[in-house]
Protein backbone atom coordinates (compact mmCIF):
# COMPACT_ATOMS: atom_id res chain seq x y z
CA UNK A 1 0.00 0.00 0.00
CA UNK A 2 2.22 2.51 1.20
CA UNK A 3 5.23 2.02 -1.40
CA UNK A 4 7.92 4.22 -0.65
CA UNK A 5 10.20 2.85 1.29
CA UNK A 6 12.79 4.91 3.58
CA UNK A 7 15.29 6.50 1.20
CA UNK A 8 18.14 6.48 3.80
CA UNK A 9 19.07 3.21 6.02
CA UNK A 10 18.92 5.94 9.47
CA UNK A 11 15.61 6.57 8.65
CA UNK A 12 13.01 4.39 11.04
CA UNK A 13 9.83 6.42 11.17
CA UNK A 14 8.34 6.20 8.12
CA UNK A 15 8.31 2.63 7.96
CA UNK A 16 5.89 1.03 5.64
CA UNK A 17 3.21 0.31 7.70
CA UNK A 18 3.27 3.65 8.81
CA UNK A 19 -0.06 5.95 8.77
CA UNK A 20 -0.50 9.04 6.39
CA UNK A 21 -0.55 11.52 8.87
CA UNK A 22 -1.51 15.45 9.19
CA UNK A 23 -1.86 17.75 12.01
CA UNK A 24 -3.50 20.96 11.00
CA UNK A 25 -3.62 23.79 13.53
CA UNK A 26 -6.39 26.52 13.69
CA UNK A 27 -3.00 28.75 14.48
CA UNK A 28 -0.50 28.01 17.40
CA UNK A 29 2.33 26.44 18.07
CA UNK A 30 5.95 28.39 18.29
CA UNK A 31 4.66 30.66 15.35
CA UNK A 32 1.75 31.77 17.96
CA UNK A 33 1.94 30.78 21.18
CA UNK A 34 5.32 31.98 22.67
CA UNK A 35 6.10 29.63 25.80
CA UNK A 36 3.02 27.41 25.25
CA UNK A 37 4.56 24.21 23.18
CA UNK A 38 1.96 22.03 23.78
CA UNK A 39 0.99 21.49 19.86
CA UNK A 40 4.40 21.62 19.05
CA UNK A 41 5.20 18.80 21.65
CA UNK A 42 2.13 17.32 20.24
CA UNK A 43 3.39 16.65 16.40
CA UNK A 44 7.01 15.30 17.61
CA UNK A 45 4.98 12.89 20.03
CA UNK A 46 3.72 11.41 17.26
CA UNK A 47 7.28 10.89 15.38
CA UNK A 48 8.96 7.30 16.43
CA UNK A 49 12.12 8.50 16.32
CA UNK A 50 13.59 9.62 19.54
CA UNK A 51 15.45 11.99 18.32
CA UNK A 52 13.22 12.59 14.85
CA UNK A 53 14.16 14.57 12.09
CA UNK A 54 11.86 17.92 11.62
CA UNK A 55 12.00 20.07 8.41
CA UNK A 56 10.49 23.45 8.43
CA UNK A 57 8.78 24.78 5.31
CA UNK A 58 8.40 28.55 6.16
CA UNK A 59 7.47 29.48 2.04
CA UNK A 60 4.22 30.96 3.26
CA UNK A 61 6.44 34.04 4.79
CA UNK A 62 8.75 34.18 2.24
CA UNK A 63 10.76 32.20 3.82
CA UNK A 64 11.57 35.57 6.62
CA UNK A 65 14.65 34.97 8.38
CA UNK A 66 12.92 35.36 11.76
CA UNK A 67 10.38 32.90 11.25
CA UNK A 68 13.65 30.37 10.64
CA UNK A 69 15.47 31.41 13.49
CA UNK A 70 12.29 31.12 15.41
CA UNK A 71 11.99 27.42 14.35
CA UNK A 72 15.19 26.61 15.11
CA UNK A 73 15.06 27.95 18.87
CA UNK A 74 11.50 25.97 18.80
CA UNK A 75 12.93 22.96 17.87
CA UNK A 76 16.86 22.60 18.85
CA UNK A 77 18.78 19.82 18.61
CA UNK A 78 18.49 17.97 21.94
CA UNK A 79 14.91 17.00 20.82
CA UNK A 80 15.19 16.88 17.09
CA UNK A 81 17.03 17.06 13.84
CA UNK A 82 15.87 20.40 12.46
CA UNK A 83 16.91 21.71 8.86
CA UNK A 84 14.66 24.02 6.76
CA UNK A 85 13.65 24.30 3.07
CA UNK A 86 13.98 27.89 2.05
CA UNK A 87 12.81 28.23 -1.56
CA UNK A 88 14.14 31.58 -2.09
CA UNK A 89 17.34 30.31 -1.44
CA UNK A 90 17.47 27.57 -3.27
CA UNK A 91 21.93 27.35 -3.10
CA UNK A 92 21.78 27.35 0.17
CA UNK A 93 19.48 24.14 1.00
CA UNK A 94 19.58 20.68 0.27
CA UNK A 95 20.04 20.06 -3.46
CA UNK A 96 17.37 17.13 -3.97
CA UNK A 97 14.30 18.53 -2.24
CA UNK A 98 12.39 15.29 -2.45
CA UNK A 99 15.45 13.44 -0.75
CA UNK A 100 15.14 15.56 1.95
CA UNK A 101 11.75 16.26 2.57
CA UNK A 102 11.35 12.34 1.99
CA UNK A 103 13.84 11.06 4.52
CA UNK A 104 12.15 13.51 7.76
CA UNK A 105 9.88 12.37 10.42
CA UNK A 106 7.99 15.62 10.65
CA UNK A 107 7.26 18.29 7.69
CA UNK A 108 5.81 21.62 9.82
CA UNK A 109 4.83 24.54 7.47
CA UNK A 110 4.61 27.82 8.60
CA UNK A 111 1.70 30.36 8.23
CA UNK A 112 1.83 33.28 6.10
CA UNK A 113 0.26 33.68 2.88
CA UNK A 114 -1.31 30.48 1.42
CA UNK A 115 -2.16 31.68 -2.15
CA UNK A 116 2.29 32.68 -2.46
CA UNK A 117 2.56 29.19 -0.56
CA UNK A 118 0.81 27.15 -3.45
CA UNK A 119 2.41 29.14 -6.25
CA UNK A 120 5.99 28.94 -5.22
CA UNK A 121 5.38 25.00 -3.89
CA UNK A 122 4.10 24.10 -7.45
CA UNK A 123 6.87 25.95 -9.40
CA UNK A 124 9.12 23.68 -7.40
CA UNK A 125 7.32 20.29 -7.07
CA UNK A 126 6.48 20.22 -3.95
CA UNK A 127 2.77 19.34 -4.39
CA UNK A 128 4.02 16.21 -5.67
CA UNK A 129 7.06 15.41 -3.59
CA UNK A 130 4.50 16.63 -0.33
CA UNK A 131 1.86 14.23 -1.66
CA UNK A 132 4.43 11.24 -1.65
CA UNK A 133 5.80 12.19 1.89
CA UNK A 134 2.64 11.89 3.13
CA UNK A 135 1.82 9.02 1.72
CA UNK A 136 5.41 7.55 2.58
CA UNK A 137 4.20 8.33 6.50
CA UNK A 138 5.95 11.51 7.24
CA UNK A 139 3.59 13.29 9.35
CA UNK A 140 2.57 16.42 7.81
CA UNK A 141 1.71 19.56 10.18
CA UNK A 142 1.20 23.54 10.24
CA UNK A 143 -0.38 26.25 11.37
CA UNK A 144 -2.88 28.89 9.19
CA UNK A 145 -1.63 28.69 6.01
CA UNK A 146 0.49 25.57 6.82
CA UNK A 147 -3.14 23.72 7.42
CA UNK A 148 -5.38 25.01 4.57
CA UNK A 149 -2.68 24.03 1.90
CA UNK A 150 -3.29 20.63 2.94
CA UNK A 151 -7.39 20.30 2.16
CA UNK A 152 -9.39 20.35 -0.76
CA UNK A 153 -10.71 23.75 -0.55
CA UNK A 154 -9.80 26.15 2.00
CA UNK A 155 -11.50 29.52 3.05
CA UNK A 156 -8.86 31.97 3.46
CA UNK A 157 -9.01 35.87 4.93
CA UNK A 158 -5.31 36.50 4.60
CA UNK A 159 -5.93 39.08 1.99
CA UNK A 160 -8.34 41.51 2.67
CA UNK A 161 -12.03 40.09 2.55
CA UNK A 162 -12.82 35.82 3.02
CA UNK A 163 -12.00 34.00 -0.24
CA UNK A 164 -12.39 30.38 -1.47
CA UNK A 165 -9.22 28.74 -2.81
CA UNK A 166 -8.10 25.08 -3.94
CA UNK A 167 -5.65 23.31 -2.11
CA UNK A 168 -3.49 20.49 -2.28
CA UNK A 169 -6.49 18.19 -2.06
CA UNK A 170 -4.48 15.58 0.27
CA UNK A 171 -7.53 15.67 2.61
CA UNK A 172 -10.73 15.71 0.47
CA UNK A 173 -12.87 18.44 2.72
CA UNK A 174 -12.77 22.15 3.20
CA UNK A 175 -10.47 23.83 5.84
CA UNK A 176 -10.97 26.94 8.01
CA UNK A 177 -8.59 28.62 10.18
CA UNK A 178 -8.54 30.68 13.23
CA UNK A 179 -11.82 30.25 13.52
CA UNK A 180 -14.41 32.23 15.97
CA UNK A 181 -17.81 31.59 15.76
CA UNK A 182 -20.12 34.64 14.14
CA UNK A 183 -16.95 36.31 13.39
CA UNK A 184 -15.93 37.37 9.62
CA UNK A 185 -14.41 34.02 8.52
CA UNK A 186 -17.47 31.90 9.85
CA UNK A 187 -20.08 33.61 8.39
CA UNK A 188 -17.77 33.22 5.03
CA UNK A 189 -17.27 29.36 5.45
CA UNK A 190 -21.43 28.71 6.05
CA UNK A 191 -21.89 30.68 2.95
CA UNK A 192 -19.42 29.03 0.60
CA UNK A 193 -20.68 25.91 2.23
CA UNK A 194 -24.23 27.03 0.82
CA UNK A 195 -22.81 27.96 -2.21
CA UNK A 196 -21.27 24.20 -2.85
CA UNK A 197 -18.40 24.22 -0.83
CA UNK A 198 -17.41 20.60 0.06
CA UNK A 199 -18.59 19.78 3.99
CA UNK A 200 -14.80 20.35 6.12
CA UNK A 201 -13.61 21.04 9.47
CA UNK A 202 -12.76 24.92 10.90
CA UNK A 203 -10.26 25.24 14.00
CA UNK A 204 -9.71 27.79 16.55
CA UNK A 205 -6.23 29.09 17.48
CA UNK A 206 -4.85 26.65 19.43
CA UNK A 207 -7.03 23.82 18.27
CA UNK A 208 -5.72 21.36 16.16
CA UNK A 209 -7.42 18.67 13.76
CA UNK A 210 -5.53 15.39 13.72
CA UNK A 211 -5.91 13.32 10.56
CA UNK A 212 -4.87 9.48 10.09
CA UNK A 213 -5.64 8.66 6.71
CA UNK A 214 -8.25 10.88 5.31
CA UNK A 215 -10.18 10.58 9.08
CA UNK A 216 -10.03 13.13 11.43
CA UNK A 217 -8.80 11.06 14.70
CA UNK A 218 -8.41 13.96 17.40
CA UNK A 219 -9.07 17.13 17.97
CA UNK A 220 -6.53 18.31 20.39
CA UNK A 221 -5.46 22.07 21.87
CA UNK A 222 -2.92 23.93 23.43
CA UNK A 223 -5.40 26.00 25.41
CA UNK A 224 -8.42 24.89 27.27
CA UNK A 225 -11.30 26.68 25.59
CA UNK A 226 -10.10 25.97 21.94
CA UNK A 227 -12.13 23.95 19.67
CA UNK A 228 -12.33 22.22 16.21
CA UNK A 229 -15.49 22.25 14.59
CA UNK A 230 -16.98 20.48 11.45
CA UNK A 231 -19.54 21.91 9.16
CA UNK A 232 -21.86 20.69 6.51
CA UNK A 233 -24.55 21.90 4.51
CA UNK A 234 -27.81 20.08 3.92
CA UNK A 235 -29.40 22.20 1.30
CA UNK A 236 -29.68 25.62 2.07
CA UNK A 237 -28.61 25.29 6.07
CA UNK A 238 -25.45 24.67 7.23
CA UNK A 239 -24.54 22.40 10.45
CA UNK A 240 -21.79 23.65 12.68
CA UNK A 241 -20.91 20.64 14.81
CA UNK A 242 -18.56 21.46 18.01
CA UNK A 243 -16.13 18.59 18.28
CA UNK A 244 -14.54 16.90 21.71
CA UNK A 245 -11.10 18.19 22.04
CA UNK A 246 -8.63 16.97 24.27
CA UNK A 247 -6.51 19.97 25.90
CA UNK A 248 -3.19 18.91 25.74
CA UNK A 249 -1.77 20.69 29.38
CA UNK A 250 -4.18 18.38 31.30
CA UNK A 251 -2.74 14.99 31.09
CA UNK A 252 -5.16 13.32 32.65
CA UNK A 253 -7.39 13.54 29.21
CA UNK A 254 -4.83 11.35 27.58
CA UNK A 255 -5.76 9.64 25.74
CA UNK A 256 -7.56 12.01 23.81
CA UNK A 257 -11.55 10.86 22.82
CA UNK A 258 -11.39 9.65 19.61
CA UNK A 259 -13.81 11.37 17.21
CA UNK A 260 -17.29 9.54 16.43
CA UNK A 261 -16.98 7.37 13.16
CA UNK A 262 -20.01 9.63 12.05
CA UNK A 263 -17.63 13.13 12.32
CA UNK A 264 -14.60 11.41 11.32
CA UNK A 265 -15.02 12.04 7.24
CA UNK A 266 -17.40 14.66 6.34
CA UNK A 267 -19.35 13.35 3.25
CA UNK A 268 -20.07 16.10 0.86
CA UNK A 269 -23.47 18.24 1.77
CA UNK B 1 22.36 57.66 -25.91
CA UNK B 2 20.28 59.78 -28.24
CA UNK B 3 17.31 57.36 -27.78
CA UNK B 4 16.94 57.77 -24.27
CA UNK B 5 17.42 61.87 -24.08
CA UNK B 6 15.83 62.53 -27.36
CA UNK B 7 12.33 61.40 -25.77
CA UNK B 8 13.14 63.12 -22.63
CA UNK B 9 13.15 66.47 -24.63
CA UNK B 10 10.64 66.01 -26.69
CA UNK B 11 7.35 64.80 -24.06
CA UNK B 12 5.03 66.54 -22.20
CA UNK B 13 5.23 65.33 -18.22
CA UNK B 14 2.96 62.65 -18.28
CA UNK B 15 4.18 60.26 -20.53
CA UNK B 16 2.63 60.10 -23.76
CA UNK B 17 4.58 60.57 -26.88
CA UNK B 18 3.64 62.57 -29.60
CA UNK B 19 0.73 60.42 -31.05
CA UNK B 20 -0.89 60.56 -27.64
CA UNK B 21 -0.03 57.14 -27.03
CA UNK B 22 1.34 56.28 -23.56
CA UNK B 23 5.50 55.14 -24.18
CA UNK B 24 6.33 52.08 -22.92
CA UNK B 25 9.51 52.39 -20.90
CA UNK B 26 11.13 49.36 -19.45
CA UNK B 27 14.74 49.44 -17.30
CA UNK B 28 16.47 45.94 -17.33
CA UNK B 29 19.47 46.44 -14.77
CA UNK B 30 22.09 43.79 -14.11
CA UNK B 31 22.49 44.13 -10.86
CA UNK B 32 21.50 47.15 -8.13
CA UNK B 33 20.99 47.65 -4.77
CA UNK B 34 19.49 50.72 -2.61
CA UNK B 35 22.71 51.45 -0.31
CA UNK B 36 23.81 54.80 -0.35
CA UNK B 37 27.30 53.41 -2.76
CA UNK B 38 27.87 55.94 -5.93
CA UNK B 39 26.80 53.46 -8.42
CA UNK B 40 23.77 52.43 -6.74
CA UNK B 41 22.67 56.02 -5.97
CA UNK B 42 23.11 57.12 -9.96
CA UNK B 43 20.56 54.40 -10.91
CA UNK B 44 18.28 55.18 -8.71
CA UNK B 45 18.77 58.76 -10.16
CA UNK B 46 17.87 57.40 -13.07
CA UNK B 47 14.84 55.86 -12.18
CA UNK B 48 13.41 59.02 -10.49
CA UNK B 49 14.55 60.82 -13.68
CA UNK B 50 12.44 57.85 -15.43
CA UNK B 51 9.40 58.17 -13.11
CA UNK B 52 9.34 62.24 -13.44
CA UNK B 53 8.73 61.85 -16.86
CA UNK B 54 5.33 60.13 -16.56
CA UNK B 55 3.78 61.51 -12.94
CA UNK B 56 6.19 64.87 -12.97
CA UNK B 57 7.45 66.38 -9.77
CA UNK B 58 5.77 63.45 -7.67
CA UNK B 59 5.79 60.75 -9.46
CA UNK B 60 4.54 57.45 -7.23
CA UNK B 61 7.72 54.87 -7.15
CA UNK B 62 6.68 51.20 -6.11
CA UNK B 63 8.81 48.23 -5.53
CA UNK B 64 8.09 44.55 -5.62
CA UNK B 65 10.19 42.71 -3.64
CA UNK B 66 8.24 39.09 -4.70
CA UNK B 67 11.63 37.53 -5.52
CA UNK B 68 13.13 37.58 -2.51
CA UNK B 69 10.31 36.83 -0.63
CA UNK B 70 9.30 40.62 0.56
CA UNK B 71 12.65 40.68 3.06
CA UNK B 72 11.81 43.92 5.53
CA UNK B 73 16.02 44.44 4.95
CA UNK B 74 15.36 45.38 1.09
CA UNK B 75 11.92 47.16 1.86
CA UNK B 76 13.96 49.39 4.43
CA UNK B 77 16.71 49.87 1.95
CA UNK B 78 14.39 50.77 -0.79
CA UNK B 79 12.52 53.40 1.13
CA UNK B 80 15.62 54.76 2.63
CA UNK B 81 16.45 55.59 -1.01
CA UNK B 82 12.96 56.99 -1.86
CA UNK B 83 11.45 58.48 1.07
CA UNK B 84 13.10 61.87 1.56
CA UNK B 85 13.32 62.07 -2.31
CA UNK B 86 10.68 63.75 -4.61
CA UNK B 87 8.41 60.74 -5.04
CA UNK B 88 5.65 58.76 -3.01
CA UNK B 89 7.47 55.64 -2.48
CA UNK B 90 5.51 52.41 -1.78
CA UNK B 91 6.10 48.79 -1.35
CA UNK B 92 3.40 45.98 -2.51
CA UNK B 93 4.57 42.90 -0.25
CA UNK B 94 2.68 40.33 -1.69
CA UNK B 95 3.31 37.67 1.31
CA UNK B 96 2.03 40.11 3.55
CA UNK B 97 -0.97 41.34 2.40
CA UNK B 98 -3.04 40.21 5.27
CA UNK B 99 -1.56 42.82 7.45
CA UNK B 100 -1.18 45.20 4.69
CA UNK B 101 -4.14 44.73 2.59
CA UNK B 102 -3.95 46.82 -0.95
CA UNK B 103 -6.14 46.57 -4.04
CA UNK B 104 -3.42 45.08 -6.14
CA UNK B 105 -4.93 46.19 -9.83
CA UNK B 106 -5.69 49.66 -8.79
CA UNK B 107 -2.32 50.40 -6.31
CA UNK B 108 -0.56 48.90 -9.15
CA UNK B 109 -1.77 51.12 -12.05
CA UNK B 110 -1.98 54.12 -10.37
CA UNK B 111 2.33 54.28 -10.38
CA UNK B 112 4.31 55.68 -12.07
CA UNK B 113 7.54 53.40 -11.75
CA UNK B 114 7.47 50.04 -10.76
CA UNK B 115 10.65 48.53 -9.64
CA UNK B 116 10.92 44.57 -9.50
CA UNK B 117 13.38 43.35 -6.61
CA UNK B 118 15.94 40.47 -7.60
CA UNK B 119 16.12 37.01 -6.22
CA UNK B 120 14.36 33.68 -7.68
CA UNK B 121 12.86 34.17 -10.89
CA UNK B 122 10.90 30.84 -10.25
CA UNK B 123 9.36 32.09 -7.66
CA UNK B 124 8.53 35.55 -8.73
CA UNK B 125 6.53 34.23 -11.16
CA UNK B 126 5.17 31.64 -9.77
CA UNK B 127 3.98 33.83 -6.74
CA UNK B 128 3.05 36.70 -9.37
CA UNK B 129 0.91 34.03 -11.23
CA UNK B 130 -1.11 32.81 -8.40
CA UNK B 131 -2.34 36.79 -7.35
CA UNK B 132 -2.58 37.24 -10.71
CA UNK B 133 -0.21 39.79 -11.13
CA UNK B 134 1.61 39.59 -14.52
CA UNK B 135 -1.30 40.64 -16.04
CA UNK B 136 -1.54 44.19 -14.27
CA UNK B 137 2.17 44.67 -14.94
CA UNK B 138 1.93 44.34 -18.63
CA UNK B 139 -1.57 46.78 -18.56
CA UNK B 140 0.46 49.62 -16.39
CA UNK B 141 3.24 49.03 -19.08
CA UNK B 142 1.09 49.99 -21.73
CA UNK B 143 -0.63 52.36 -19.85
CA UNK B 144 2.77 54.17 -19.65
CA UNK B 145 4.03 53.16 -16.12
CA UNK B 146 7.81 52.13 -16.14
CA UNK B 147 8.82 48.90 -15.39
CA UNK B 148 12.06 48.50 -14.08
CA UNK B 149 13.97 45.94 -12.18
CA UNK B 150 17.33 44.05 -11.41
CA UNK B 151 18.19 40.46 -11.41
CA UNK B 152 15.59 37.92 -11.52
CA UNK B 153 13.26 41.39 -11.71
CA UNK B 154 14.90 42.46 -15.01
CA UNK B 155 14.99 38.80 -16.72
CA UNK B 156 11.20 38.01 -15.92
CA UNK B 157 10.21 40.56 -18.64
CA UNK B 158 12.34 38.30 -21.43
CA UNK B 159 11.03 35.41 -23.08
CA UNK B 160 13.89 33.49 -20.97
CA UNK B 161 16.33 34.20 -18.35
CA UNK B 162 19.23 32.37 -16.58
CA UNK B 163 18.05 31.93 -13.16
CA UNK B 164 19.72 30.19 -10.08
CA UNK B 165 16.21 29.43 -8.32
CA UNK B 166 16.98 26.00 -8.90
CA UNK B 167 20.35 26.09 -6.83
CA UNK B 168 22.72 26.10 -9.57
CA UNK B 169 22.51 28.10 -12.92
CA UNK B 170 19.89 27.48 -15.46
CA UNK B 171 17.02 28.69 -17.96
CA UNK B 172 13.49 29.76 -17.13
CA UNK B 173 10.81 31.02 -18.85
CA UNK B 174 9.93 34.73 -18.34
CA UNK B 175 6.54 36.78 -19.28
CA UNK B 176 7.85 37.42 -22.57
CA UNK B 177 6.90 40.72 -23.19
CA UNK B 178 9.84 41.50 -24.59
CA UNK B 179 11.78 39.64 -27.15
CA UNK B 180 15.13 37.42 -26.59
CA UNK B 181 16.26 36.54 -23.43
CA UNK B 182 18.67 37.92 -20.89
CA UNK B 183 21.45 37.44 -18.43
CA UNK B 184 22.31 39.44 -15.47
CA UNK B 185 25.49 39.34 -13.29
CA UNK B 186 27.20 38.85 -16.33
CA UNK B 187 30.77 38.61 -15.40
CA UNK B 188 30.62 39.17 -11.50
CA UNK B 189 28.82 35.40 -12.19
CA UNK B 190 30.82 33.54 -14.87
CA UNK B 191 28.76 30.00 -14.04
CA UNK B 192 25.73 32.36 -15.40
CA UNK B 193 27.23 33.80 -18.19
CA UNK B 194 28.49 30.14 -19.00
CA UNK B 195 24.93 28.59 -18.86
CA UNK B 196 24.01 31.70 -21.10
CA UNK B 197 26.09 31.34 -23.69
CA UNK B 198 25.52 27.52 -23.48
CA UNK B 199 21.60 27.44 -23.84
CA UNK B 200 22.10 30.46 -26.75
CA UNK B 201 24.32 27.79 -27.79
CA UNK B 202 21.73 25.08 -27.61
CA UNK B 203 19.27 27.29 -29.36
CA UNK B 204 17.49 30.03 -26.62
CA UNK B 205 16.76 32.89 -28.46
CA UNK B 206 19.56 35.65 -28.92
CA UNK B 207 19.66 38.30 -26.12
CA UNK B 208 21.73 40.59 -23.81
CA UNK B 209 24.40 40.00 -20.87
CA UNK B 210 24.27 42.89 -18.71
CA UNK B 211 26.85 43.13 -15.59
CA UNK B 212 26.13 44.73 -12.09
CA UNK B 213 25.34 48.65 -12.43
CA UNK B 214 24.86 48.04 -16.27
CA UNK B 215 21.45 48.25 -17.90
CA UNK B 216 19.18 48.45 -20.98
CA UNK B 217 16.36 51.08 -20.82
CA UNK B 218 13.52 50.71 -24.11
CA UNK B 219 11.77 53.62 -24.72
CA UNK B 220 8.29 53.36 -27.39
CA UNK B 221 10.11 51.61 -30.39
CA UNK B 222 13.37 52.91 -30.52
CA UNK B 223 16.23 50.52 -29.98
CA UNK B 224 17.34 49.91 -26.42
CA UNK B 225 19.89 52.44 -25.09
CA UNK B 226 22.99 51.11 -23.05
CA UNK B 227 23.69 52.47 -19.48
CA UNK B 228 26.47 51.95 -16.86
CA UNK B 229 26.70 53.67 -13.16
CA UNK B 230 30.11 51.69 -13.25
CA UNK B 231 32.99 52.63 -16.10
CA UNK B 232 33.64 49.06 -16.00
CA UNK B 233 29.63 47.40 -16.23
CA UNK B 234 29.41 46.27 -19.69
CA UNK B 235 25.94 45.48 -21.60
CA UNK B 236 26.50 42.62 -24.29
CA UNK B 237 24.58 41.69 -27.26
CA UNK B 238 24.61 37.95 -27.25
CA UNK B 239 23.83 35.87 -31.06
CA UNK B 240 23.58 32.67 -32.19
CA UNK B 241 26.12 32.69 -35.50
CA UNK B 242 27.01 30.04 -37.47
CA UNK B 243 30.64 30.53 -36.69
CA UNK B 244 29.16 30.38 -32.87
CA UNK B 245 27.53 32.37 -30.08
CA UNK B 246 29.04 36.12 -30.30
CA UNK B 247 29.11 38.48 -27.21
CA UNK B 248 29.37 42.05 -28.23
CA UNK B 249 29.99 44.97 -25.87
CA UNK B 250 27.87 48.02 -26.46
CA UNK B 251 28.39 51.50 -26.01
CA UNK B 252 26.76 52.33 -22.51
CA UNK B 253 26.38 56.13 -21.61
CA UNK B 254 27.87 56.46 -17.95
CA UNK B 255 25.04 57.46 -15.50
CA UNK B 256 26.74 60.84 -13.58
CA UNK B 257 27.28 60.02 -9.88
CA UNK B 258 25.52 62.22 -7.87
CA UNK B 259 25.71 64.49 -5.35
CA UNK B 260 24.11 63.57 -2.10
CA UNK B 261 20.72 65.53 -1.74
CA UNK B 262 21.79 66.21 1.67
CA UNK B 263 25.85 67.53 1.14
CA UNK B 264 24.09 69.31 -1.57
CA UNK B 265 22.03 70.66 1.45
CA UNK B 266 25.05 71.57 3.34
CA UNK B 267 26.87 73.17 0.24
CA UNK B 268 23.68 75.36 -0.43
CA UNK B 269 23.43 76.68 3.24
CA UNK B 270 27.21 77.11 3.41
CA UNK B 271 27.21 79.38 0.33
CA UNK B 272 24.30 81.45 1.85
CA UNK B 273 25.95 81.61 5.02
CA UNK B 274 29.37 83.27 3.12
CA UNK B 275 27.33 85.51 1.14
CA UNK B 276 24.97 86.95 3.86
CA UNK B 277 29.07 87.49 5.91
CA UNK B 278 30.24 88.76 2.71
CA UNK B 279 27.71 91.24 2.57
CA UNK B 280 27.70 92.43 6.25
CA UNK B 281 31.26 92.60 6.13
CA UNK B 282 31.97 89.57 8.80
CA UNK B 283 34.20 87.39 7.04
CA UNK B 284 36.67 88.59 4.83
Amino acid sequence: MYKHAAPTPTHHSAMETAPRQIVAFGGGGFSMESGNPLLDDYVLGLCRSPRPRVCFLPSASGDADHYIVRFYRAFPAERCEASHISLFRREQGPANLREHLLSQDLIYVGGGSVVSLLGVWRAHGLDAILREAWEAGVVLCGLSAGSLCWFAEAVTGFHGSPRRLRGLGLLPYSNCVHYERGGERSDAYHRFLREGMVSGYAAEDGAALHFIGERLSHVVASRPRARGYRLDAHADRVVEMQLATTYLGDARARPGVPVPEALSTAAAG
Amino acid sequence: MPAASGSAAGEPPNGRGRAGAPVRRLLALGGHDFTTSPPDRAVCELLLRLAAKRGGERPRICLLPTASGDPSEQIGRFYAAFSERACQASDVSLFRLGRRPVVLREHLLSQDLIYVGGGSMVNLLAVWEAHGVAAILAEAWRRGTVLAGQSAGAMCWFEAGITKSSGRAGVAQGLSMLPGSLCVHYNNEPDRRAAYLEAVEAGLPDGYGLDDYAGLLWEGDAAPAAVAARRRARVYRVRRRPEGVTETPLPARLLPSPVPAALREDILEFRRLRALRRRTGRLG
